[in-house]
Order: structure tokens, then C-alpha cells, then sequence
């Protein structure tokens, strides 16, 4: 390609590389909005239906358990199906754009974005209820871990299970420490900036 | 306005640079056109709010910079090895190399610059290149001129250092 700019004129290099007249019509950006919505649907009524099945499975185990603590433990779990399934339904009605998504500056929509990730931990822990999860599995196991005290070959079956949670324990809270710092120095270098804007 | 009659301003007027923009946040020619896509989308979206807070243009870049962020922030690999201007600044001059010989081994040379940086630097690099003054850019960004000025300060250098003299044709 013959060279028309200087190349040591990077504005130039930039404005006049090739580029593709990329447009939309309003017909095919509304079919796009709708198919957005129409999964964000899917997706959350697919979760309602996993959280029901969850609900009456619990319900059920619940209904045959004998002793207390599982039958809590279980009592517990099949709260948790619904707890999803109420979170998704929630949700379902949230497939739109938020009006301030997109239109804050920049420097706001970048803070926000980190923010975001930084919580993402919290936030994905209270919407999934794994409080509700992790203490109802608690319930059932920890009975059962008791009982098996007096015959350790019993005990032997539990073993891949915490191992397994070991490992996850020891990969992912460092893991999840590392980023949150990370994320928390960049959004406080953005804090500089914007502590300039107010001074 | 109507939000159709908005867009197709806007895609009329910018289209080119949205191009560009998309260019400077995604390498992948198939995740590009992804990304057009999804900043045209959001864009026609967003005119359903527009009331002239502010400039077309600026509406426009805002909607396109902040969408394009927000892919290279889901990338959590490529959001951890981006460095800030001053980075790049302090570095020694290794990056520099010779002048590039051709247009196309300049352009790649400035992508792969600009893919390099935080999002933030990247915005202003971008602004910069498409010919915007610091308020421009200070009402994109939210930051203050002050704060643009010394960014595009910065910028400059390091284009002088990457392309030779041409990096010092600011306005």
C-alpha cells in the first residue's frame, strides 16, 4: 500500500487507517434488544425451575429424615431452592439497560465497573444464598461425620470430599485476596484523579 | 429527536471513529466486530435518555468508551498486565526501536501501544488521537483539563519517542 501520510504522524496514521462503514438499522437493533432480553429471561426462568427442583427435592428428604439436625439441615436447603428461585425472579424483570449504565463519564463508569468486580465475591455470595446452602449442608454432614467417629472406614468416604475442600480453600481465598487488592489500588489511583477534580 | 433518528445521526457522523475506538480496546478482528456491535446497541439504547446535558459527540464517546471498558474489564488477563502512561513514560527507551518504515507497521506499532494501557489512558489516547482538545476530553473522562493536559503531556512524549517528531503535532 502506497504510504500518503508521514509515519512518524501518529494522529494522522490513526485517523486514515482503513475502516468499516458499520451501521445498524432500527429493525435489526430492536430484534437485537429484544433477543437480549428474551435470554436474560430464559436464563433467570431456568434458575426458577432449577430453584424449584432443588425445593422439592429437600422437601422430600426433609419429609423422610429422622433425626433433627439433618432434618433442619434439609428444612434449610429446601428454604435455599426457593431463595434462588426468588432471586431469579427478581432478576427477570431487570433485562433492560439502567439509564446510568453507560451514560456517566468515564472515569465514573470505570469506578463503578471496579467496584463492581471488587464486590463481585459479596455480591454473588448473598444472591446465591450460600448461607442458606452452606449451613444446610453443614447440618446434614456434620451429623453424619460425628457418627462415623466410631467406624473410620466410614470415615475414609469423607476424605476426597475434604481434600478437595481444602484445596479450593487454599486456591481460591488467596486467589480472591490477590485481585480484590489489586482492584482496591486502581480504584484509589482513580480517587487521585478525582480528588483533583474537586480541588 | 427521535432515539432512531439519534442513532442514525450518530452512526452517520461517528461511525468511523467508533470503528477506530473499537480497534484500540480489541485485537481479535471476530471480538471486534462484537464489540462494535454491542457499543452501536448500547448507543441506540442510550438515546431513549438523551436530553442535550450535553454534545452529541460527547454523549456518543462516553456510551462508546464505556462499553468498550467494560469488555476489557471482564478480560480479568489482559486487565491484569495493562500499565498507566506514566509507566509506559518511565520505561526506558527499549520500546522505542527504530521509526517505523511503512504506515501499516506504524498503525500496528500504535495499537499495540494503546492496547497496553488502563483503560482510562486509553480513552485519553484515543481522544487525542481523533483530534479533541483537553475540554473535550475532561468532558468524556470527568477528569479535569489540568489532569488531561498532563496526561496529554505525557502522551506526547511518549509518541515522539515511538514515531519521532510527529507525536508533537498537538493543538
Amino acid at each position: 500500500m502506497p504510504s500518503e501520510f508521514p509515519v512518524n504522524d501518529p494522529r494522522n496514521i490513526w485517523q486514515n487507517q482503513h475502516t468499516e462503514a458499520f451501521k445498524m438499522s432500527a429493525d435489526e437493533l430492536r430484534r437485537k434488544a429484544q433477543q437480549r432480553e428474551r435470554k436474560s429471561r430464559f436464563e433467570a426462568a431456568y434458575t426458577i425451575i432449577a430453584g424449584l427442583i432443588l425445593f422439592v427435592f429437600f422437601t422430600r428428604t426433609f419429609s423422610r429424615a429422622h433425626e433433627l439436625a439433618p432434618r433442619i439441615g434439609f428444612g434449610v436447603l429446601s428454604f435455599w431452592g426457593i431463595y434462588v428461585a426468588y432471586q431469579a425472579c427478581k432478576r427477570i424483570w431487570h433485562g433492560r439497560l439502567a439509564p446510568d449504565a453507560t451514560l456517566n463519564t468515564t472515569l465514573q463508569s470505570y469506578r463503578s465497573e471496579l467496584e463492581k468486580r471488587r464486590d463481585y465475591a459479596q455480591y454473588i455470595w448473598r444472591e446465591a444464598g450460600l448461607t442458606f446452602c452452606f449451613l444446610g449442608m453443614a447440618l446434614v454432614i456434620v451429623p453424619a461425620l460425628i457418627k462415623s467417629l466410631d467406624a473410620p472406614r466410614l470415615m475414609v468416604n469423607f476424605v476426597p470430599f475434604f481434600v478437595l475442600l481444602a484445596i479450593w480453600c487454599a486456591v481460591f481465598f488467596p486467589m480472591r485476596k490477590r485481585n480484590r487488592r489489586k482492584l482496591q489500588q486502581e480504584i484509589e489511583e482513580l480517587g487521585v484523579f478525582e480528588g483533583g477534580n474537586r480541588s | 429527536m427521535s432515539q432512531d433518528s439519534l442513532y442514525e445521526q450518530a452512526a452517520d457522523t461517528y461511525g468511523s471513529s467508533l470503528d477506530r475506538l473499537a480497534r484500540a480496546y480489541e485485537f481479535d478482528p471476530e471480538a471486534r466486530r462484537d464489540l462494535l456491535q454491542e457499543i452501536h446497541l448500547n448507543l441506540w439504547r442510550s438515546f431513549a435518555y438523551f436530553d442535550l446535558r450535553c454534545s452529541l459527540r460527547t454523549w456518543v464517546y462516553r456510551v462508546a468508551h464505556n462499553v468498550a471498558t467494560g469488555h476489557v474489564i471482564r478480560q480479568r488477563r489482559i486487565r491484569d498486565r495493562l500499565v498507566s502512561i506514566e509507566n509506559i513514560e518511565s520505561m526506558s527507551g527499549s520500546d522505542q526501536g527504530e521509526l517505523a518504515a511503512s504506515q501499516t507497521e506504524a498503525l500496528e506499532r500504535l495499537s499495540m501501544l494503546i492496547q497496553r494501557l488502563k483503560p482510562l489512558d486509553r480513552q485519553i489516547i484515543v481522544s487525542y488521537l481523533e483530534e479533541m482538545d483537553a475540554k473535550s476530553i475532561s468532558e468524556i473522562t470527568g477528569l479535569s483539563p489540568a489532569n488531561v493536559g498532563m496526561k496529554v503531556h505525557r502522551i506526547k512524549n511518549i509518541l515522539r519517542r515511538w514515531f519521532g517528531e510527529g507525536g508533537l503535532h498537538a493543538k
